[in-house]
């Protein structure tokens, strides 16, 4: 409903980054998936947001998935079922620390797009209520 | 006297470009065409109200049964939904109010 447009941007805001908490969820899941060296690591998994409407209605979209490193990390684990002839395995490169501070950041934008809900739907009601 | 312009802040140079949405000049029209726009944004959103109805009680029915991937989808439709119900009534409100308003002229 282009009346009530702000909440649909918001909407919008809040999907994306739900995503975003989803695909760092994700990759903190499968930290100590080890794959063999003949394949390739676990790749962690980035949400590409793109501007839509950009200029006009506004809002954001999930344009698509980037993926990380395939090499991985070579760890020396001779006694990993997996582990090659070397001994060696794939870890996935993940830094744990970027993902904490990507956490944050999905946290923080979902609870900005919820203040923006609410801050909207009291100011459309406050309107409802002029001339009273 | 010539007052100076307000620098930007922080720094954000001369790269900041105001585009403006409308063109300059056409603005709100106080009366005539203004008012065509309003009825007609009125008309749009009470006509639209049975649309927001109907997809927030098809969103909450897949809540309900567990399809639902999205919370923030559910509680955007149920308070677009809730919002235009208070607008159609604050409409219906106070059309009945200027009607009673002129019942109430002396003749």
């Amino acid at each position: 409903m282009p009346i009530f447009g702000t909440l649909g941007v918001s909407g919008s805001g809040l999907h994306l980054h739900r995503k975003w908490l989803d695909a760092v969820a994700d990759n903190l899941a499968n930290v100590n998936t080890v794959r063999p060296t003949s394949g390739e690591a676990f790749r962690q998994r980035m949400v590409v947001a793109q501007a839509e409407n950009y200029g006009q209605a506004g809002g954001v979209r999930v344009a698509g998935a980037a993926f990380g490193n395939p090499e991985g990390r070579l760890a020396h684990e001779p006694h990993h079922p997996l582990a090659d002839a070397e001994g060696y395995v794939r870890r996935p490169d993940i830094d744990m620390a970027d993902q904490m501070t990507e956490l944050m950041m999905a946290q923080r934008g979902y609870q900005a797009n919820l203040a923006v809900v609410d801050r909207a739907r009291d100011a459309y009601l406050q309107a409802l209520t002029l001339g009273k | 006297m010539a007052i100076s312009p307000l620098g930007m802040p922080f720094g954000v140079g001369a790269g900041f470009e105001v585009t403006p949405l409308t063109p300059a000049g056409q603005g709100v029209d106080a009366g005539g065409t203004g008012g065509a726009d309003f009825a007609a944004a009125l008309g749009d959103a009470v006509s639209g109200l049975e649309a927001t109805q109907d997809r927030a009680d098809a969103v909450a029915a897949s809540a309900a049964t567990g399809d639902l991937t999205d919370v923030a989808d559910y509680m955007i439709a149920a308070t677009e939904a809730s919002l235009a119900t208070e607008l159609t009534v604050a409409v219906r409100n106070k059309a009945v109010e200027a009607f009673n308003d002129v019942m109430r002229m002396p003749l």
